[in-house]
């Protein structure tokens, strides 16, 4: 039966895998390359799942096992939303609701010197890029996007920042937009930046949106999308 | 060294400046108003199990009969222990009672002890083994609370004087830190005080001296007898322009000036006062305080009893 699976990959995706399963056999996929992505490991020609969860497939080569929780297991090119602990001659120390602290380099900057080191006080909140995440090393961090460009990322001023699970943050990246931040966005206008780590910043002109979307985001959770506008419905109609 | 950092949790700059400005309109980050109260819901032993009973209905007719033995087997355990979530928070208390020799200076009274235990599992910042400063202060603010006011009658723990007295033990877990364990972990305790029940004793032997404990088979065990109830009500106070909350969570305790926590009762006596943290807090604050706290605190002790008689009610089965 084992054979059976393996020697059809495709048949894993999208479905529920538990540890040990073996999701892809190398052997019958010689000619490609593959990304492995959270959750996935590589034991000569067998990946196999690390956790339970839903295999996902993106095109053209991505492979990853989604599943929610409150700790977050660092993967490569995630953005997570990162708070500066300490700070170190040659690293930040960031804490990235992990299992192990997460090192931002001071150089790891747009145009980044010895001479312009940033100075962050304690506490503060940065949009960061996960370069590198290997066994038994303290995972990388950036802020910059693969080609040394600032993009969006670095430190997130005002606003206010709270902690949901992975799965919920995946649920708010996903394209088509999420009907609960689709229902809030037709009514309100706010600026929010969510880390695959579980966290979600948001910010706006008055603190009342800032706590009507946080409360409807964090609601959001267990409820499907319709609910979910239901729910942002009735929680604007509260506050108008 | 390390390890200490990754456990410690952290607020951020901007969640600090938040909780204050925010403050500042009177907005709290959940959505309450300052002096609004999180919802309280109380749960005893035996209602965590109603759930496993629905489920064994579906089970073919003979394991039925076994299972539902079961459950009342449990439910007879269940007395005295109760699980109270406000909010994030979570806390279960756990009340037994055991036959000691009573103290030599008060050989007619009964003796009343309150345990907590802070798990790893409720706030990475807890440590296990030996007790923290707050697990301490929550303890002794409980105590405090049922003894100087003598809410538990202590003399009716008496069977033999000098001999045998009940030794009560309230067991405090947390089990989830959302802010505002104090109160949490009183409503809890005195959840399991109004649900407890010790089996009946009596003196017999050739002298009448000694103890027969009556199995609850036997003799119907007694309740103990608590003459009120008295409600533990936490302030925050804030930095500027002497911001008050009511029942902070989790975030706003870690950005509050000080703290003070009232225990009154339903009919308004106060039974104590704990303030803590270094914010000076006028007299005027103190009054406004105490009016709120006995306000809710009717309404508190009205939501334990409607708990407690629910569950009593439903005890026969």
């Amino acid at each position: 039966m084992e054979n059976k699976q393996s020697s059809s990959p495709a048949s894993f995706v999208d479905s529920t895998v538990v540890p040990g399963d073996v999701v892809l056999d190398l052997s019958s996929m010689t000619n490609q390359t593959i990304k492995l992505g959270g959750g996935l490991r590589q034991d000569c020609d067998a990946i196999s799942a690390m956790k339970a969860g839903t295999l996902r497939f993106s095109k053209p080569n991505k492979y990853w096992i989604e599943s929610s929780q409150k700790r977050y297991v660092p993967c490569v090119e995630d953005t997570i939303l990162g708070i500066v602990v300490d700070s170190k001659a040659d690293n930040f120390l960031i804490d990235i609701k992990g299992p192990a602290m997460g090192f931002l380099p001071v150089l790891a900057f747009e145009g980044g010197t010895r001479r312009n080191i940033p100075k962050f006080e304690v506490g503060t909140l940065l949009y960061l890029r996960v370069v590198k995440s290997n066994f038994g090393m303290n995972p990388e961090l950036s802020c910059t996007d693969a080609s040394g460009k600032a993009a969006e990322f670095g430190p997130l001023k005002d606003g206010y920042m709270f902690e949901t699970s992975t799965g919920l943050s995946r649920k708010l990246l996903s394209s088509p937009a999420c009907p609960v931040l689709e229902a809030l966005g037709k009514k309100l206008s706010f600026e929010i930046a969510v880390g695959l780590n579980g966290r979600v910043w948001v910010n706006a002109a008055s603190p009342d949106t800032i706590v009507v979307v946080a409360n409807a985001i964090m609601n959001s959770e267990c409820l499907s999308g319709a609910q979910q506008i239901i729910m942002v419905d009735h929680l604007l109609k509260n506050i108008q | 060294m390390e390890g200490r950092l990754a456990n410690s949790w952290r607020l951020t700059v901007n969640d600090k400046n938040f909780i204050k400005t925010a403050l500042l309109s009177e907005i709290r980050i959940d959505g309450r108003k300052p002096f609004e109260y999180r919802k309280i819901s109380i749960k005893f032993g035996r209602q965590v199990l109603a759930s496993f009973i629905n489920v064994s209905i579906t089970e073919p007719t003979f394991t039925h009969l076994y299972i539902y033995m079961l459950i009342i087997m449990v439910i007879y355990r269940e007395d005295g222990s109760s699980e109270v979530q406000l909010g994030q928070t979570r806390v279960m208390g756990m009340v037994t009672a055991q036959l000691v020799q009573p103290y030599r200076d008060r050989p007619k009274e009964g003796i009343l002890s309150i345990f907590t235990e802070f798990s790893p599992m409720a706030d990475p910042s807890f440590e296990p083994g030996r007790p923290g400063e707050l697990a301490v202060e929550l303890g002794r603010i409980v105590d405090r609370g049922l003894r100087e006011s003598r809410a538990v009658d202590t003399e009716s723990l008496c069977i033999l004087a000098g001999k045998f007295v009940w030794a009560i033990r309230i067991d405090l877990h947390i089990l989830d830190n959302g802010g505002n364990l104090v109160d949490a972990a009183n409503i809890a305790a005195l959840a399991a005080l109004l649900t407890f029940r010790r089996p009946e004793c009596s003196l017999g032997g050739e002298d009448g001296q000694e103890v027969i404990v009556h199995p609850p088979e036997i003799r119907e065990p007694l309740p103990l007898t608590v003459h009120h109830l008295p409600i533990a009500i936490s302030f925050g106070f804030f930095s500027n322009e002497s911001i008050l909350v009511i029942d902070p969570t989790h975030n706003e305790e870690a950005v509050m000036g000080g703290r003070m926590t009232t225990t009154v009762n339903a009919n308004g006596d106060i039974c104590a006062i704990q303030k803590s943290g270094g914010e000076g807090v006028p007299r005027r604050v103190i009054m406004q305080c105490l009016q709120l706290a006995t306000s809710k605190a009717a309404s508190i002790t009205k939501q334990i009893k409607d708990a407690v008689r629910l569950f009593s009610s439903k005890i026969v089965f």
